[in-house]
């Protein structure tokens, strides 16, 4: 019987305390982009694939984020270079410093909370402890402000010049990894890029903000060649 | 769905009082208001994968899942202590809204439970100076009980979602119930969130402390009631300038007006 949600996993993570960097194809599609870029350039070796039967490959509802109990959207196959695939979320691992790079994927209404905890169980047989979400909000003020599991870690960011300035609902994937991350004791801070909505389109991909939040991403984790 | 209890609090025949947001928050806003005044304590939390599908982050830039809570507090005026359930969401689907009423009322009978409390809203198109408070019940007895309250009998019609849920599975489960509806209008911004409707919560609250032998300090809720008028009066303005502005451009012959 073919589970809901089942993670294949490629090798074995053999590292100390890694942090997982966690973005999706959110608001702009911001912490997708930054998420990209650094396995663009790090080059970090595919883990482990997370699917689920709650996985659409066509939104009924917009933005894919938000999902909508009466709209379950569509299942089926990708095709990507000529080979049928599904949709996954993805988990890169880079080794110095370690990292846990996940590229995240929008489930329907039904299985949004047990992709978000599958997730979490990833992390936590890989040993995470510590966490940084990538992702947009619409503001006029920094960009780029923070959010945190706990005050410690907004004290941290604050010391890097990094300010709160966001409060308000955060959705979808990286929103749920989020916050579940702070009932199974993971610490979280996530970093948001300032963006503007564009009506009728959430997530059309603003790469300026994305670079924004890649540049604090990399000096809080001193990572070279990436920005 | 998950109930972690932080602590296991000794209650005697505790009533459960209970409301989640719905329309115009007249359950969340009475229980909330019950819960401050009277310091009650936290003592479990819900979580549940029927919530929506977002996390909030607060002002100090904390995240919190939304959840359900559960509330204990001892009553020294009365044989009876209480239990508050509120929360910052409403499970989604009527499954989850089942699960969440059914799980709930059974963590409360497992602590002596005998009776509930929920409270829900009325939407009226009256004009509503004083709202009415109406309300149900599962036996006659407590419809006898909150009439000498000057509470109106709720004649037929659906009470949405867990606030109607949480009453209607109570006598399923043997429990004494009410269900307290405070009149609104029910009013929603142009985003479609409900406006909170402190003059409906105030009224509910006149009656419940009575039934639950509380006192609370209602005036706090003033304020709020003249900031609701103030946000209807300010939101017939804008309609009444809009439709001004459509009859003008009617006149002019314009076919699609746009302000």
């Amino acid at each position: 019987m073919l589970e809901h949600t089942w993670t294949e996993h490629y090798r074995r993570i053999e590292a100390s305390e890694p942090t997982a960097i966690v973005g999706s194809p959110g608001l702009r599609s911001i912490g997708k982009l930054v998420v990209d870029s650094l396995v663009e350039r790090l080059r970090p070796e595919l883990v482990a694939s997370l699917y689920s039967t709650h996985f659409p490959v066509i939104y009924q509802s917009e933005p894919s984020y938000a999902p909508d109990p009466r709209f379950p959207g569509f299942g089926g196959a990708l095709v990507e270079a000529g080979e049928t695939s599904f949709p996954k979320v993805e988990f890169f691992f880079h080794e110095h410093p370690p990292l846990i790079i996940t590229r995240g994927y929008h489930a329907d209404f039904v299985g949004q909370y047990e992709v978000a905890e599958k997730v979490l169980d990833f992390y936590e047989e890989a040993g995470v402890r510590r966490m940084i979400v990538v992702a947009g909000y619409v503001g006029k003020d920094k960009d780029v402000c923070c959010a945190a599991t706990d005050s410690k870690l907004i004290d941290e960011a604050k010391s890097h010049g990094i300010e709160t300035s966001y409060a308000g609902p955060f959705y979808g994937f990286s929103g749920l990894v989020f916050g579940l991350a702070k009932i199974r004791g993971i610490e979280a801070l996530c970093l948001f890029g300032r963006t503007e909505a564009v009506a009728g389109d959430l997530q059309c991909p603003d790469e300026d903000a994305s670079r924004f939040v890649l540049k604090e991403l990399s000096q809080l984790l001193k990572l070279r060649n990436v920005f | 769905m998950e109930v972690r209890l932080l602590k296991q609090p000794e209650l005697r025949k505790p009533c459960i009082v209970s409301g989640l947001p719905g329309i115009a928050y007249v359950g969340k806003l009475s229980v909330d208001h019950l819960v401050q005044t009277l310091h009650a304590e936290l003592f479990g939390e819900v979580y549940s994968k029927f919530f929506p599908p977002y996390v909030l982050i607060g002002k100090d830039g904390i995240v919190e899942l939304l959840r359900n809570e559960l509330y204990s507090w001892k009553n020294k005026e009365s044989e009876r202590d209480l239990i508050f359930f509120t929360g910052n969401a409403q499970a989604v689907t009527p499954e989850g809204q089942y699960l969440m009423a059914d799980k709930v009322l059974d963590t409360a009978m497992r602590l002596g439970a005998e009776r509930i409390y929920s409270v829900a809203a009325f939407v009226t198109d009256r004009a509503i100076d004083t709202p009415r408070v109406y309300g149900a019940a599962t036996e006659e007895a407590l419809i006898d009980e909150f009439k000498r309250q000057g509470v109106l009998v709720m004649e037929e019609g659906p009470i949405g979602g867990v606030n109607g849920l949480i009453f209607g599975l109570a006598k399923v489960k043997k429990l004494q119930g009410v269900c307290l509806l405070g009149e609104t209008h029910g009013y929603t911004t142009v985003s479609g969130q409900y406006l909170v409707d402190a003059n409906a919560g105030r009224a509910v609250l006149e009656v419940l402390s009575k039934m639950l032998n509380v006192k609370v300090d209602l005036s706090p809720l003033d304020r709020q009631v003249e900031q609701m008028k103030e946000a209807i009066k300010r939101m017939a303005e804008i309609e009444e300038y809009a439709i001004k502005k459509t009859e003008e451009a009617a006149a002019k012959g314009y076919k699609n007006y746009i302000t």
